[in-house]
């Protein structure tokens, strides 16, 4: 498995368990190898879990990455805003930490009583009795969590002291003056304390580093950390995306429109015939005739060893996704009636035949039925945008949504491939109302081979998105198919934009033109939607149940061929 | 004897409702005009039950049928039958509602095909009328003849939507699930748990209904909840029985399985 399964896959039933309790949407990732950390950590709604345990750890993988992940939404849910640091000392750092896990943890068991019984377990183990600074804190846990007495007079005074202020639980700041005081109080003991050796317990509980604002970049293990969503957001930030609107001018006839003046006068395959599109201008409620010109270039080639390389990291989802294919299969029944022979008697052409003179006089009686497995998969159509917005890096991935796009369409190609089902994959990018362009990675009736491979190893991402002009020339792709059902599964982020269109509402009322216009036709469209928040925009193209969000652009590859399934289904 | 098996329909004992946005009031003034009625919501909601409370509430018998793909048309209008020799028309449920007067509901609509829907086209406008090509006979419906479909709109179905002008001959009616007091009550009179289980239980349920659309693709209904009860009310352990009425029937996912056991082990 190789990391980027392993990100989409891993520890999905502890992000499950967040989402149910809080309605916490956690990006989970597994904390590197080279991470010194021995507890998982969070930063923001960045939760990083263990992805195989210590030898010393008896307890079960799936059940510390369920606690940890409640444990760590509870601190999302009740935390508030990060501790200053500034005037403390480590222990008071780390007590205030200890008394923070416990304060969030009984308010989490306010609403969810039986989260005690999650953690409990993880308690049964008696704290060592050394008198260490560490000690007396991991007996603190012990005794505020199981409202046990402890031997050291420090620790159960601690714990009264903290259950005395029940009343002020929702108030975080009343953490830090208690754990600052009982830091205090430790260091008067005149035990050490090395913050470098201090682990938290048990072992379900994160190292505290989300609950501080730290310095990070001070402290190495968190810097590396950092570094990767300090990368990724970098990398969102230097791609400007498609959403490059000029300003607000009149067009060539002067008349108020929609428009701005196009940065580029001749299209990049002006020798390559255009196909005209109309428009519609919502403003003036009509379409525009042959306002768009659409050219079918070539699909530049690359090494397909790459994409194959990237579907054998995926064999675990390829395999789940070819045994439901094949359940599917299965499934397709058709019943034929009224024929001359056949292994039963259609019952209903019998007493039809017999009540019939005529048809009984003449010739054999159609009485017989047949049921038989047929796959009558729909057409479909996948249309990729592949403009510029493509190339941004979700946050905590290791791919570009380009990179997953070429991945997610490798992962259909084979999934779909295997049943042999009637289907294209189809692109588009646009550079100005004259300029769209149209790309067929693969097409009906054409095998998926090598060629296709390549062109899907060749696909680029760049320039802006006329989605609707797409929309139509897709359509018209699937009209002329001969098929009861015809699917058109949009991949998107939703927001059609133009170089030479200012107004950001034009392109989208076109683009849900061009979506009626298909279902007119019998093209039933679908979006998969990439920009989680982009709700309201999908929703006016495509309709209401006819888009999909996804909250975790890596969930792409495995999604696009669980839709195409459903949709055959 | 058709009308001693409509008198069979007939629902004799009230359906346990408690209605939650003046559904009962809309359902009654469309029938009142006899406006085809379309009920829209989650599986599991209520739906079918509110039919079945509307039809004691009006005193009408109720024909249910479940659509699927293989429902034909003369499924639901008749067919001859061979009978000693000779022949003999049956009347189809559809038929029958239309001819005495009864509350026909086509639950899941969607799932039937379209050129089957067809045939209530005549019967859903102003004509009233049903016709039977296969008896050459045609006759406008019985005045208190009511029908009702319904289904789950969502994005599993967007295939499997209704032609608009199927759609366009039905008032609608949407159905959530209950708020949570509600629900809660319900849960209590359908299985006689006690309160502060009953409140436990539909803890889990709103739990589960926020991975609708991410991990799930629907949340515990308020049908499995009752499940989940009369289990427990057969003695079972409460954890035992929100396994097998709550976690197991929506994943086949292990690890998400184990999540939904967190869940209900957190909300009990």
């Amino acid at each position: 498995m190789n990391s980027a399964e392993h990100e989409v896959e891993f520890a999905t039933g502890a992000r499950a368990f967040a989402r149910a309790l809080w309605g916490l949407n956690l990006h989970i990732s597994p904390l590197p190898a080279s991470t010194p950390s021995t507890r998982a950590r969070f930063l923001g709604s960045h939760l990083w879990l263990h992805s195989t345990l210590p030898p010393s750890e008896s307890a079960d993988l799936g059940d510390v990455q369920l606690a940890a992940a409640a444990h760590v939404a509870a601190h999302l849910r009740f935390s508030g805003a990060p501790f200053l640091p500034r005037g403390l000392k480590s222990i008071q750092v780390a007590i205030i930490s200890l008394l923070e896990d416990a304060r969030v943890e009984r308010l989490a068991c306010q609403s969810y009583p039986g989260l005690s019984r999650l953690w409990t377990p993880f308690f049964q183990s008696p704290p060592p009795r050394a008198r260490t600074s560490a000690s007396l804190l991991a007996r603190l846990a012990h005794s505020l969590h199981t409202g046990t007495n402890d031997p050291d007079a420090w620790v159960n005074e601690a714990r009264e002291r903290f259950l005395a202020r029940d009343a002020a639980l929702c108030d975080p700041n009343f953490v830090r003056e208690l754990g600052g005081r009982l830091g205090n109080e430790l260091g008067q003991m005149r035990l050490p304390f090395d913050a470098r050796d201090y682990v938290v317990t048990p072992a379900y509980r994160d190292d505290h580093f989300g609950l501080w604002q730290l310095e990070i970049e001070s402290t190495a293990q968190g810097a590396e950390l950092e570094l990767k969503s300090n990368e990724s957001r970098a990398a969102e930030a230097d791609n400007p995306a498609s959403r490059n609107r000029s300003s607000s001018s009149p067009d060539a006839n002067g008349t108020a429109s929609a428009f701005a003046v196009p940065t580029r006068a001749e299209p990049e395959y002006a020798d390559l015939p255009a196909l005209p599109y109309s428009e519609w201008d919502y403003v003036i409620a009509r379409e525009r005739a042959a306002f768009c010109m659409l050219r079918e270039q070539p699909t530049p080639k690359s090494d397909p060893a790459r994409l194959d390389a990237s579907l054998r990291s995926y064999a675990g989802t390829r395999r789940r996704l070819l045994r439901a294919a094949s359940r599917l299969a299965a499934e397709q029944r058709v019943h034929q009636r009224r024929l001359t022979g056949g292994p039963r008697l259609d019952l209903r052409a019998a007493i039809a035949t017999s009540l019939s003179p005529i048809v009984s006089q003449t010739g054999a009686p159609r009485v017989y039925g047949r049921t038989h497995f047929r796959r009558e998969p729909p057409a479909l159509l996948v249309l990729l945008d592949c403009s510029e917005s493509l190339n941004v890096v979700p946050r905590g991935s290791p791919w570009s949504a380009l990179e997953l796009a070429r991945q997610a369409s490798a992962l259909l190609g084979s999934t779909l491939n295997a049943v042999s089902r009637d289907w294209a994959l189809h692109g588009f990018n646009s550079n100005g109302r004259k300029d769209v362009g149209y790309f067929r990675f693969k097409d009906f009736g054409e095998p998926y081979d090598e060629h296709a491979r390549a062109r899907l190893a060749g696909m680029q991402a760049r320039l802006s998105t006329r989605l609707g002009t797409a929309l139509r020339h897709a359509g018209q792709a699937l009209h002329a198919r001969r098929a009861a059902r015809k699917v058109l599964l949009v991949v998107t982020d939703g927001e059609p934009s133009d170089i030479d269109v200012h107004d950001p509402d034009y392109l989208g009322f076109d683009a849900r033109h061009a979506t009626r216009e298909n279902r007119m036709r019998g093209v039933t469209s679908f979006c998969i939607g990439l920009d989680s928040g982009a709700e309201s925009r999908i929703c006016t193209v495509f309709g209401s149940h006819h888009f999909l969000l996804l909250d975790r652009l890596e969930r792409l590859p495995e999604q696009l061929s669980r839709l195409s399934l459903r949709f055959s289904d | 004897m058709n009308a001693s098996l409509l008198d069979a329909l007939r629902v004799h004992d009230e359906p346990y409702y408690v209605p939650v946005a003046g559904e009962v009031g809309l359902f009654e003034a469309a029938y009142a005009t006899r406006l085809p009625v379309m009920l829209k919501g989650p599986t599991g909601c209520g739906k079918t039950r509110f039919v079945e409370h509307m039809a004691w509430r009006l005193n009408r018998p109720l024909i249910t049928i479940a659509c699927n793909e293989e429902l034909s048309a003369s499924d639901l209008l008749g067919q001859y039958l061979l009978e000693d020799g000779n022949t003999r028309w049956q009347d189809g449920p559809l038929t029958l509602a239309a001819r005495f007067g009864a509350i026909c509901y086509l639950d899941e609509v969607v799932e039937a095909r379209q050129d089957t829907l067809v045939v209530i086209h005549p019967l859903t406008d102003d004509r009233r009328l049903l016709s039977l090509p296969a008896r050459s006979e045609a006759f406008r419906v019985h005045p208190d003849f009511l029908l009702v479909v319904s289904h789950n709109p969502g994005y599993q179905s967007a295939l499997k939507d209704l032609k608009p002008s199927t759609k366009q001959r039905f008032g609608a009616i949407d159905f959530g699930y209950p708020e949570r007091q509600i629900e809660i009550e319900i849960l209590i009179h359908e299985t006689e748990l006690e309160r502060s289980l009953a409140e436990r239980l539909v803890s889990i349920a709103e739990a589960t209904r926020r991975l609708k659309g991410h991990e799930l693709d629907e949340g515990v209904s308020t049908r499995m909840l009752v499940h989940a009860g009369a289990l427990i009310g057969k003695g079972i352990a409460v954890e035992a029985a929100c396994q097998m009425a709550l976690v197991c029937p929506l994943t086949d996912d292990p690890e998400l399985a184990q999540a939904l056991q967190a869940c209900v082990r957190a909300c009990l």
